[in-house]
């Protein structure tokens, strides 16, 4: 016996009784749930759905009304958004904790469900010290998905301290045992993602998210009051250049504005999959110059981001000269990497102040012994004339 | 040939050690901005050595201000406040160093206890000492620990800006560092402004007279 949903779209009504029985929701039985059957006029003609997905996201509402705790974090997450844009992908209370066979966590390990959207992720994540030591006994418990990015509330990877937090929860000397080597360290954990050191093979990036200082808070796609939207900021599906990014920050600054916004930069991992090729700390990187050096990789692939109506980061291309243009003093005055992104008019400038302190007392030496030669010359002329 | 003490030794101990820490500075400053064409030492040695380079020269600097401040030598650094007459100094000296030195023609200036700068000399140091080197200093504790001092660095108009007048500076200095030997190379000798600031003492001539071109 099957619901279905348009043409080829079917949902199984069978309920496993023992596996329900057996399960934390046994005792309630299927009215606690299901509240909407009248029995008298069953199967009767419920709300209609366009897919079996869709029934299966409306019957999971349901949960909230005893979890609604829960609930609210959910309501908050990443993946609340995505469904709020109408993304039906995006999982819900069933897809984890199970539709009638309802447990109180959700498995983890490798049918963990998050792998059935971010496989590539996990895969790397199963490579990664994390992945290899889950499970096993230890002094240390090692984490799976939900521990960094929790089970209900979960946040985008990229926005926010969270998952720094995260890292920082279980290694808790990590802050000290940075300071013994890292200058400006607090800066360095602030403004560069663990992964971009600690998975030392990945590709890097620049975000540089628009931050509201008046309001504490990023930038979204719906500030109208900034007039700063999609199109703003795509510039016209172009690559932003320092020349775009001056203008729009002048533009979201312009007079009237309630404060002054800023560009916060953050070196980042380029893809979910690469930020979870995570290593072993002794391979990790240590060499400053990796970064802090002129063309270095991190700084050549820059994005400037909004936060989309789902949550998470979108992100327009920008080109590298916005790091290094001297527009930059204004238009990225919070965001400085030395060496990587020192502004090139700055070293033609320096060049030209080493030749003129090298080329002018040369030269004003030289002028003097010469023209002392001559005057020497005329005196011993002028003394034999004599 | 007269001696007049015109250093006075905490002067020359600021001095000398000012001069080798803002050579150091400079090296490490090189070596921190140009990893990728100077290869003096490691880029985290070099973070190292300018930090505390950078502490002991604001240690020294208060040797200077305060010698300064609690004698009566501060008048060397007194502006002349006729502005007329300090730029027709200004202009005298320029004239001597762009021509006349040329020609043979005496130094304009002529050196006293409380007036050993001549009316350039004056004007640039009393820029360097009160404004520039205050704010180099100032910038560079901010860049130092830019997570204390992030509110100050917000009121300064961010990171990028902080560094960005750190960086003019720095440049600035760098020019410094070679005309500033060149120009105590145009004494009566070319070591002699070098041992006066060594000794303490200034040679200089009983009475001004033509000076023989060198």
């Amino acid at each position: 016996m099957s619901k279905t949903f348009g043409k080829n779209d079917s949902v199984s009504l069978h309920v496993d009784g023992q596996a329900f029985a057996g399960s934390v929701h046994g005792p309630l039985g299927c009215a606690a749930c299901h509240t909407e059957v009248d029995l008298a006029n069953h199967p009767g003609a419920g709300k209609s759905f366009d897919s079996a997905r869709a029934f299966s996201i409306a019957k999971a509402g349901v949960c909230s009304q005893c979890h609604e705790d829960k609930a609210k974090l959910f309501e908050g997450s990443v993946h609340a958004g995505v469904l709020r844009t109408g993304n039906l992908a995006a999982p819900v209370c069933t897809d984890c904790h199970g539709a009638h066979a309802v447990v109180r966590k959700a498995p983890v390990a490798n049918d963990v469900a998050c792998r059935k959207c971010h496989g590539a992720i996990f895969d790397a994540y199963l490579q990664s010290p994390h992945g290899k030591g889950y499970g096993k006994p230890g002094p240390v418990k090692a984490p799976i998905c939900a521990d960094c990015h929790r089970a209900h509330d979960v946040s985008p990877a990229s926005s926010g301290t969270g998952l720094r937090d995260a890292c920082l929860g279980c290694h808790t000397g990590a802050v000290e045992a940075h300071q013994k080597w890292l200058p400006n360290t607090k800066l360095h954990l602030q403004v560069v993602s663990c992964p971009a050191c600690h998975a030392p093979t990945s590709q890097k990036s620049v975000d540089l998210r628009l931050y509201d200082p008046v309001a504490k808070r990023d930038v979204t796609a719906k500030d109208e009051q900034t007039r700063l939207d999609g199109p703003t900021v795509a510039n016209g599906g172009k690559a932003l250049d320092s020349k775009a990014l001056w203008d729009l920050m002048r533009g979201v600054d312009r007079a009237g504005a309630p404060g002054r916004m800023t560009l916060v930069g953050r070196l980042e991992v380029r893809s979910g999959a690469e930020a979870h090729q995570l290593t072993d700390k002794s391979k990790a990187i240590r060499d400053c110059v990796v970064c802090h050096r002129k063309g270095a990789d991190p700084f050549k692939n820059v994005t400037i981001s909004i936060v989309g109506p789902d949550g998470r980061p979108i992100r327009y291309e920008a080109k590298q000269d916005v790091l290094h243009g001297p527009t930059s003093v204004e238009s990225l005055s919070g965001f400085y990497a030395i060496g990587g992104t020192r502004i090139g008019i700055l070293d033609v400038l320096l060049a030209l102040v080493l030749l003129a302190g090298v080329s002018v007392p040369v030269a004003h030496l030289v002028l003097r012994r010469l023209l002392r030669k001559k005057q020497a010359a005329e005196q011993h002329a002028g003394s034999e004339g004599e | 040939m007269q001696k007049l003490y015109v250093h006075p030794l905490p002067v020359r101990i600021w001095h000398w050690t000012n001069a080798l820490g803002f050579v150091m500075l400079i090296l490490s400053g090189l070596q921190i901005r140009y990893s990728d064409a100077v290869q003096l030492m490691s880029f985290a040695s070099a973070v190292q050595m300018h930090n505390v380079l950078g502490g002991v020269l604001i240690l020294n600097y208060f040797v200077w201000l305060l010698f300064y401040l609690f004698t009566d030598k501060i008048r060397v650094y007194h502006p002349e406040l006729n502005p007329a007459k300090h730029f027709r100094g200004s202009l005298r000296q320029l004239w001597y160093y762009g021509y006349g030195i040329f020609k043979g023609q005496p130094n304009p200036h002529h050196v006293s206890v409380y007036r050993k700068f001549n009316p350039l000399q004056s004007m640039t140091y009393q820029i360097v000492m009160i404004l520039l080197v205050p704010i180099q200093f100032y910038t560079g504790v901010l860049l130092w620990d830019v997570n204390r001092f992030a509110a100050s660095i917000q009121l300064f108009g961010g990171v990028r800006v902080v560094d960005t007048v750190h960086v003019v500076l720095f440049i600035f200095f760098i020019g410094f560092i070679f005309i500033h030997p060149y120009l105590a190379s145009l004494g009566h000798t070319n070591l002699a402004h070098f041992k006066a600031m060594v000794t303490g003492y200034e040679e200089v001539e009983d009475e001004p007279g033509p000076k023989q071109p060198r």
